[in-house]
């Protein structure tokens, strides 16, 4: 193998999403001789989970209004102490340089009538949610494009280079021309954002999911076999979303005041959580959710009719204009006015994610994992509930680090051996000797992520589903894969079986109940702090997962 | 099918295909784009918002309408 096979570069960016572009512009404003690549998976302008827009920052440390203390303690709140927090202050205080960076590059936030920044609640306590319109995908990749950074496009990445136990590079597919390409790298940032596609979604479609359906946890599988350690994948999360289109709004609705109601039109959160009603942890929002349509009395549903005009206006205009205008196209299909009717609600599937939620990979302040020189930021890291500001303040933070110790370019490590088996593999999933559809492997596995690992959650059931797919664990190696497209598909599916199978092991190992909804053991019904206020950890061992509780 | 391509109007650019961030798009016969993996679709709007000849409507899979 010739050094001219592979493309050297000093800082290797997986991912051009919120963190990923952030990351790569830090860097080049920093050290503008720094070479940076990103290896995007799709098109860099309209990637990942903000590629069609976002309606807010939902969480700045806006001053005068919210200290980076009273956001660390909202964090802890949501996290039911279960977090570490030096990134969440990280994030704190990142957060409203973050916001004015933005608004220097054209991104607007309105102001309210005394000419402030409109910042509401969505956290069960503090202000920190800032309204925001534009089109922030766009922005983000023209500057991560104009600062110099190398991107390629169509390339997701598949694989991690080692030297010794430094991280040295990635090996990645050209959905173009279906080859392998290697990337060598004393730095790599993982960005390749959340898991999306765990549960099944009541949509009917695999892709229908509420978060962004092309990151399946591939980032949180690279860093995990790369010696990284996982945490938080108890925390099977998912949210209220619009009924049969799972589309965004959450976040939009509880900021600016809607109510959930039953089907006897109740506001039922005051039985639930009397003081923090809607903008209680999601947990619990999600647990009153299902004991009101157990109960007999659903639908449930946001309700706007008590809200000014001007205030639903502000609504449809975050969603609608600024987020998703298919969700306006929906709407109407369905004939729903939202000053008149209330919109029905349901639990969205299982997923896992560290930028809103807990699961994610393990770092420091700079979002280094314990494999020297690999990164993580945005939803692949565990930076609970960082969301945007949390994405783009750990990939600022990423570039200060790695600038700062401007390490030597590797020789390319165990890239050969790696490219070699790599290369085997593919051939493998060419040949496709299971003869199963990986749509078919996909929707089995996620089934039974509903069946067992969702909650209410059990040894029995979690351990069931471990036994039920570990033969899937050995199939997935023969799923066929007909061209470049297929291939990554397959990626996409085992990085998701990974992962779903590490919440089945984080949710046993955690024998209480927390979080609300998310991790409630029938076999477990308590709390106790006493021994599980800590996160619990997953690190590779020579004979698979080793889980421990970091504090015990 | 998750979309509503009016070829008509189409004026084969190739946009829509080159932002789809989940590669569900591609070029087809007579230069005009197709669905080549509609079940990758996450009704998303952004082929829409990039055409520039407003030729797309998202009009939804069955179980969504
Ligand atoms: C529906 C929805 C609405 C939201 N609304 C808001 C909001 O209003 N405000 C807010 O603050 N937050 C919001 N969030 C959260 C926010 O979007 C995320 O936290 C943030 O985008 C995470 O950034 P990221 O860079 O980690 O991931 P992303 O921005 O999703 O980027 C990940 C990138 O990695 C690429 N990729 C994936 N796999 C690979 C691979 N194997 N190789 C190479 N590239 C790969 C993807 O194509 C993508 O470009 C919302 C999230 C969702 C899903
Ligand atoms: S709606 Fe989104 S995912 Fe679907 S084809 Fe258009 S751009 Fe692609
Ligand atoms: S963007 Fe519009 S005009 Fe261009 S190829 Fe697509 S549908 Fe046709």
């Amino acid at each position: 193998m010739a050094r001219s096979d592979f493309i050297y570069t000093d800082f290797l960016i997986v991912g051009g999403g919120a963190a990923g572009c952030m990351a790569a512009v830090r860097a080049r404003e920093l050290e503008p001789e720094i070479d940076v690549v990103i290896l995007e998976k799709a098109e860099i302008s309209r990637s990942g989970a903000a590629g069609r827009g976002m309606d807010a920052l939902n969480n700045v440390v806006v001053p005068g209004i919210a200290t980076v203390a009273d956001y660390v303690e909202a964090v802890e709140i949501v996290a039911d102490g279960v977090f570490e927090p030096t990134i969440s202050r990280v994030i704190g205080e990142r957060s409203f340089g973050i916001l004015q960076r933005l608004e220097a590059w054209g991104l607007h936030f309105p102001r309210n009538d005394r000419g402030n920044y409109i910042v509401n609640q969505f956290h069960p306590k503090g202000r920190f949610l800032v309204e925001m319109r534009g089109e922030l995908k766009k922005i983000l990749a023209a500057q991560a494009i104009g600062c110099g950074a190398r991107i390629f496009n169509r390339h997701p990445v598949l694989e991690l280079v080692k030297q010794d136990e430094r991280i040295a590079g990635a090996i990645a597919l050209n959905l173009d021309c279906g080859e392998l390409k290697t990337f060598v790298a004393p730095a790599v940032l993982l960005a390749a954002g959340g898991a999306a596609r765990i549960g099944l979604p009541s949509t009917g479609y695999l892709h229908g999911t509420f978060d962004c359906p092309w990151c399946n946890g591939e980032a949180h599988k690279l860093g995990y076999e790369a010696g990284a350690s996982l945490t938080g994948f108890e925390y099977t999360a998912s949210s209220s979303m619009t009924r049969d289109f799972n589309g965004p709004g959450l976040s939009t609705f509880i900021r600016h005041g809607a109510w959930l109601i039953n089907g006897l039109g109740e506001r039922f959160m005051e039985r639930y959580d009397a003081e923090r009603l809607e903008r209680a942890p999601s947990g619990i929002r999600m647990q009153a959710m299902r004991e009101e349509i157990n109960a007999g009395r659903g639908p449930v549903a946001f309700s706007f009719s008590h809200l000014p005009v001007k205030t639903i206006q502000l609504i449809e205009d975050g969603i609608f204009e600024a987020e998703r205008p298919t969700m306006r196209d929906y709407f109407q299909r369905k004939g729903i006015d939202l000053k008149q009717q209330p919109v029905e609600v349901v639990a969205s599937e299982v997923y896992l994610c560290g930028g809103h939620g807990l699961a994610g990979l393990v770092g420091d302040g700079w979002g280094e994992t314990g494999v020297p020189g690999l990164f993580a930021a945005g939803d692949c890291l565990a930076n609970p509930y960082g969301f945007l500001p949390g994405a783009m303040a750990m990939g600022e933070a990423t570039a200060e680090r790695i600038v700062d110790r401007s390490p030597a370019r590797p020789a390319f490590g165990d890239a050969a051996p790696r490219l070699a088996r790599l290369r085997a593999s593919v051939e493998g999933h060419r040949r496709g000797a299971l003869g199963v559809a990986v749509r078919d492997f996909e929707y089995k596995f996620r089934r039974l992520v509903n069946e067992y690992v969702a909650p209410p959650k059990s040894a029995r059931k979690l351990q069931r589903f471990l036994d039920e797919t570990e033969a899937m664990t050995r199939e997935q190696d023969d799923l066929p894969a007909a061209d470049a497209h297929g291939l990554m598909k397959v990626f996409e599916a085992k990085a998701g079986l990974f992962c779903a199978r590490m919440a089945a092991r984080a949710s046993l190992f955690r024998t209480e109940s927390r979080f609300g909804l998310y991790h409630e053991r029938v076999d477990y019904p308590l709390q106790d702090d006493q021994n599980w206020k800590t996160r619990v950890l997953i690190s590779r061992g020579p004979d698979g997962p080793i889980l421990t509780r970091e504090n015990p | 099918m998750n979309l509503c391509i009016d070829s008509d109007c189409c004026t084969g650019c190739g946009a829509c295909v080159e932002h789809c961030p989940g590669h569900v798009l591609s070029m087809g016969s007579e230069n005009r784009p197709c669905e080549k993996y509609p079940d990758d679709c996450w009704y998303c709007g952004v082929c829409a918002i990039e055409c520039p000849a407003e030729c797309i409507t998202v009009i939804f899979p069955y179980l969504i309408r």
